[in-house]
């Protein structure tokens, strides 16, 4: 295991060099000069041949690559193009882990609605009410963003002026509240639906009629046996959620004014600030392929009969 | 498009197919939800394939004596800003959905998809390492972001191109009639729809290619494009349609993202993403619409809310019918 | 040229994009630095020049008080150098914290007040401008403020290593600056230093605007000392001399400036202005109080208009910006290359009628090209009023009457960063309808837009929209017309026009300079360089009770240091 654990990082960097040289690329096929924008529409040609020059945006792709990659290697991603002056790091440190709390906030949202749910929707299989739990939560799950946003918006700022409508103050902050229920929300269906898959599968088990058997009370036979089991594969579920939610949260930052990563990757495409764009998939690309990693190992461990190879 | 998820036993020769797939469905048919689901997605898709005939207006006339009606009988779900009849832009929106999702699967998750998948697993060995090591590089970026990415850099590519292509040929209306836009959007989906359906295809080849049968297809002498499309992929369907289903609610919505943005469908083309992007001023207004003219907004909002809906109910259904062995 | 720099404009664009307002602003591109997604609200309070002369009774009770902090939504400004603006969103972030000789006062007439210089005399026919500076100036930090600090900053600004695209354009043309900005030489003999209070600029020729445009970010001062220090970086922690100082920056998420108690001017009254960059639903923002002011979007107009509605009493008439937003057309490129196919076009478009029904007379609509209320603003220019009769004639006439042999007809908007065109496609229909003209309307990226219009390869565009950067018609006429300047971009060119803005240029007489700008107005008009749309936009802006003697300007000016609180 070890040696595959170690196959797997030393393919991460050939992985995350060939995702840098494709948003390259993609740089060179876009219409649009990262110089001509910064200097807006009163340049002169040579005024922009000079910003060009100075951006060292003249060389030939390869050449810019590879100087691009070994500033990597030294910790050096570059400056942004649409922020002159600030290294790239500076700009998406902040940003990143703005977007890292409004995530976390929505998984505990998505975690602290769905487990419950699925867990009685499970216990009350055969009942009308699974059913409608699942189908309810069906239906937020594909409730669009551009409604549940404004919609909350409205009714519990606006209308009820519980909580502010807009703008970030942390973690801590009420305005979290409104971004975490619109993310949280549909991703609560995906625990309900897990949560109560697995949990199905608990209640089936010997062990679990065995504990039934020998006179254990419901709630002890519930919350130590099944709930505990069941957690099990949820855990991988979130890892996968958290990786996933990596620039997924686009819509939300932009109708609420969170200063997030989605909103900065966003800008840095249409500004073709392509060392933010390219630092940001860097990171998301790597972030995405660690927590696969985790993920499978955690699964060794969780069920020793899996092997890794 | 609903034939997707009616599989039609004509066209797959196994021993077990035509019995199996009717079962399948009368077992489909008894799950009354999800059988209501595939009746009201059928419904939704053929308003908007006979868009045409069932419109009240022309989606793209205006009439500035009539802006911001409610519903009324002249104008069903009312009109717009512009004065344009909402209902008729809405089963427009929904044609462009109905071509973008087929566009879509047709191209990414079937054709390349299926194929790379079926390559993938079969050869196994270094074309299998270097196929599994793109689709890693690719899948490694944040959806989103990717399809805006290449939705921005490529349109202005692909349309300069097809411009060239009518001034050559004489051809016209090539980029009017919205054709452009389809490509763009499919090759911007491709990402999203390609790499799942390929990892899941390659997985089940990876099974089925030590199967019995299999060997002794190939113990006969039977060409490899012949087992792999006779032997092997008939079998794979069952969990191709499952993905497939799930699948088709996420395109919708992703039209929806890069129409809202710009970079989709152009106008005056309707389709739902760009009704919901122009309504809510990019999301500023959106809250002001939904309290002052909700049917404006939610007009567009609930037939993608629905497709997304009933398409999972849908894929649930075809997942426990399909594979009872699966959760 | 614009405030906004070129294209931009910013107010519009930012309105554009969230909250404020849907609106007839969707005319306007973003700000160049754009993206859609980014530019918050800025809430289009542009313009006014009367002020809002709120509750006398609450200034005669207690008088401003001093405290509390302003909050208002804007975007991520593309820089906070002074030197590089030329963008109006980091215009209104920069004039509140630095500042220059002269500056923009809310007086039409007189619109140029003298700032750190008490003032100035025009010596040797108007070639040569002497500026005594205040007694006791000093920076932000204490440093005193001399008439080197103006030479050391107007020689930087020039210099190519500033990287400023403006500065020729507004220093240029003091004696000397055209060499440094071409790197051959590092300081201009046209600046002199009499003395410590005394700065002698020398031009080339007698310019009447010239004064105009030493109110520009370009010709503000800065602390040599504070720049060269820190270098790139220093806008990071600026030293200046407005009525604020920057206090946080945080690139994306906000801006928060601190009442600068080195002012040479009374103190600002308010502590902090904070400026939310993140974005949000600004009207929802402002009903919840999270805002203090917002502009009012088309979405939210008819509601915040009825007099039963609490909003209502907020409500603030904000006359236009001076701003023209117009359909451009490529002159070299058929089918806009035929005068008469392009009359037609304007002729079949009902402007009024979109004004009225479309976007609930928030915009004016444009029948010439300088707005009404700006200086050089003729009411004589006769425009192509709508009359579809007419315009089929024309059409007729022209050398495209036939569909057949007629070409492509693309229109080109920006699709990210403002909203979709609503006015382009109510546009195209009215050609449709009324001419039977079928055209592509192609939506691209801000960047690809750009870039397209600088290289002249855009055949129609629409989108964007031109504002003011200074109280002179020359802003409009001459930079947007005459056949050599760098951003007439659909290359409208007559020879007659040319004629008349150099000879405007150079013109002493008040009334007889503008008499040229109107006479090539009337050609350009005539001629349908353009197809103009509105003037101005988003005249409507909700301002929260508690804030006394926030005055709206038709130009951006400092406004902060007069905002109170009174809560």
């Amino acid at each position: 295991m070890l040696a595959y654990i170690l196959r797997r990082l030393l393919w991460t960097p050939v992985l995350l060099a060939l995702a840098a040289f494709f948003v390259f690329l993609m740089g060179t096929i876009a219409p649009g000069d990262p110089a001509e924008l910064r200097l807006g529409n009163r340049a002169t040609p040579e005024r922009i041949e000079r910003e060009r020059e100075r951006l060292g945006l003249d060389d030939p792709i390869p050449v810019r690559y590879v100087r691009y990659v070994a500033g990597v290697l030294r910790g050096d991603f570059g400056e942004s193009y649409q922020y002159l002056g600030k290294p790239v790091l500076s700009i998406i440190g902040p940003r990143l882990w703005v977007s890292v709390q409004l995530n976390i906030a929505a998984l505990l949202v998505a975690v602290a609605i769905g487990l419950p749910l699925g867990f009685y929707a499970a216990k009350r299989q055969g009942t009308g009410r699974d059913p409608a739990i699942v189908i309810t939560i069906l239906i937020l799950y594909a409730m669009p963003v551009f409604f549940t946003a404004p919609f909350l918006i409205l009714f519990f700022a606006v209308k009820l002026s519980w909580v502010p409508a807009a703008g970030w103050g942390g973690f801590f902050s009420p305005q979290i509240i409104l971004p975490a229920l619109t993310i949280g929300i549909p991703g609560a269906a995906i625990f309900v639906r897990h949560m109560r898959a697995s949990t199905l599968e608990v209640i089936g088990q010997e062990y679990i009629r065995t504990a039934h058997a020998k006179g254990m009370s419901n709630f002890v036979v519930n919350y130590r046996h099944v709930a505990r089991n069941a957690l099990l594969p949820i855990l991988t579920i979130m890892g996968f959620t958290l990786a996933g939610m990596f620039g997924g949260s686009l819509i939300v930052e932009l109708i609420y004014g969170i200063p997030g990563a989605g909103r900065l990757s966003l800008d840095a495409i249409f500004q073709r600030d392509f060392p933010v764009l390219t630092a940001f998939v860097l990171l998301g690309a790597g972030m995405l392929v660690l927590a696969n990693l985790a993920i499978d190992v955690a699964y060794t461990i969780v069920d020793p009969r899996i092997r890794l190879q | 498009m609903a034939s997707i998820t009616q599989p039609e036993p004509a066209e797959i020769e196994l021993p077990r197919s035509r019995g199996h797939w009717r079962n399948v469905w009368a077992k489909f048919r008894k799950r009354r939800l999800a059988f209501a689901s595939l009746i009201i997605i059928t419904f939704i898709y053929l308003l908007g394939i006979f868009a045409p005939v069932i419109q009240t207006h022309d989606y793209q006339a205006t009439d500035l004596m009539r802006t911001q009606q409610g519903p009324s009988a002249e104008n069903w779900f009312g009109t717009d800003r512009a004065g344009r009849d909402i209902y008729t832009r809405v089963v427009w929106g929904i044609q462009t959905t109905v071509i973008i999702t087929i566009t879509t699967f047709v191209t990414g998750s079937l054709f390349l998809g299926v194929t790379v998948g079926l390559v993938a697993g079969y050869f196994r060995g270094w074309i299998d390492a270097i196929i599994m090591r793109v689709g890693e590089v690719v899948s490694a970026f944040p959806d989103i972001l990717l399809i805006i990415l290449l939705a921005a850099t490529l349109r202005p590519r692909i349309v300069e191109f097809a411009r060239n292509v009518e001034d050559s040929t004489g051809i016209s209306g090539l980029v009017s009639s919205g054709i452009v836009d389809y490509v763009v959007i499919g090759i911007a989906l491709l990402p999203l729809s390609w790499f799942g359906m390929m990892r899941l295809v390659r997985g089940q080849v990876l099974a089925l290619r030590e199967a019995e049968y299999v060997e002794a297809a190939r113990a006969m002498g039977t060409t490899t494009p012949r087992i792999l499309f006779r032997h092997i992929l008939p079998n794979v369907v069952s969990p191709i349609i499952v993905s497939v289903s799930f699948g088709i609610g996420a395109i919708a919505l992703s039209e929806v993202v890069l129409s809202f943005f710009g970079l989709g469908v152009q106008p005056p083309r309707p389709s739902l993403g760009v009704m919901i992007g122009e309504v809510t001023a990019r999301g500023g207004a959106s809250v002001s619409v939904l309290r002052d003219h909700p049917e404006q907004l939610l007009a567009p909002i609930i037939v993608v809310w629905l497709l997304i809906f009933c398409w999972n109910i849908v894929g649930d259904a075809l997942n426990d019918v399909l594979n009872p062995r699966a959760r | 040229m614009i405030f906004g720099m070129a294209l931009s404009l910013v107010l519009i664009a930012a309105v554009a994009c969230t909250g404020s307002s849907e609106s007839p602003t969707e005319a306007a591109a973003p700000a160049t630095s754009t993206p859609p997604a980014a530019r918050a609200t800025q809430p289009a309070i542009a313009p006014d020049l009367q002020g809002k002369n709120d509750s006398a009774a609450a200034v005669g009770d207690s008088g401003p008080k001093r405290g509390g902090v302003f909050n208002t939504l804007w975007s991520d400004p593309p820089t906070i150098d002074p030197h590089l603006v030329t963008d109006g969103t980091s215009y209104g972030i920069v004039i509140e914290v630095f500042s220059g000789l002269v500056r923009l006062g809310s007086n039409p007439a007189n619109p140029f007040e003298p700032d750190l210089a008490e003032s100035w005399s025009v010596l040797e026919g108007g070639t040569v401008y002497e500026f005594k500076l205040r007694n006791d100036l000093v920076f932000s930090n204490g440093d005193p403020v001399t008439a080197q600090d103006f030479k050391w900053s107007f020689e930087r600004a020039a210099n190519p290593d500033t990287a400023s695209t403006v500065a020729e354009e507004f220093l240029g043309d003091i004696v000397g600056i055209k060499d440094i900005v071409e790197g051959n030489a590092t300081t201009a003999e046209g600046i002199e230093v009499v003395d410590e209070r005394t700065l002698r600029l020398t031009i080339d020729a007698p310019k009447a605007y010239f004064i105009a445009k030493l109110t520009y970010p370009t010709a503000f001062v800065l602390n040599r000392n504070n720049v060269e220090t820190l270098g790139r970086n220093w806008t990071d922690d600026p030293v200046s001399t407005g009525p604020f100082t920057l206090k946080e920056y945080r690139i994306g998420q906000r801006i928060r400036l601190a009442r600068n108690d080195n002012f040479w001017d009374r103190n600002a009254y308010l502590d902090e202005v904070v400026f939310n960059l993140a974005g949000g639903v600004a009207m929802a923002m402002y009903e919840n109080d999270e805002i203090d002011i917002t502009g009012v979007g088309l979405a939210d107009l008819e509601r915040v208009q009825d007099p039963t509605e609490e909003l209502n009493k907020d409500l603030v008439e904000v006359p236009p910006n001076f701003a023209v937003s117009y359909v451009g057309f490529n002159i070299n490129e058929p089918p806009f290359d035929d005068a008469a196919f392009r009359q037609a076009l304007n002729h079949a478009v009902d402007k009024q009628l979109i004004a009225d029904q479309v976007f609930s007379n928030l915009v004016k609509p444009a029948y010439g090209i300088i707005p009404p209320g700006f200086p050089g603003f003729s009411s004589e220019i006769k425009g192509l009023e709508f009359d579809p009769d007419l315009a089929r004639d024309l059409l007729n006439q022209s050398a495209y009457a036939d569909p057949d042999s007629r070409p492509r007809i693309v229109l080109t908007v920006p699709g990210t960063g403002g909203s979709p065109g609503l006015t382009t496609e109510v546009v195209a229909d009215m050609w449709r309808q009324n001419l039977g003209i079928e055209i592509e309307i192609q939506q691209v990226e801000w960047a690809t837009y750009i870039q397209d219009l600088h290289r002249g390869r855009l055949q129609a565009w629409s989108g964007l929209s031109w504002q003011a950067d200074y109280p002179d018609p020359q802003t409009f006429i001459d930079v947007l017309f005459r056949s050599t300047s760098a951003i007439n971009y659909g290359g409208y060119s007559n020879p007659r026009v040319d004629e008349y803005v150099v000879s405007a240029q150079t013109e002493q007489d008040a009334t007889q300079r503008v008499q040229f700008y109107n006479d090539a107005e009337q050609i350009i008009v005539s001629e349908a360089a353009w197809l103009p749309l509105w003037w101005g936009v988003d005249s409507k802006a909700l301002v929260k009770p508690w804030v006394q003697d926030y005055r709206f300007s038709s130009l951006t000016i400092a406004k902060f240091k007069d905002v109170w609180l009174d809560k």
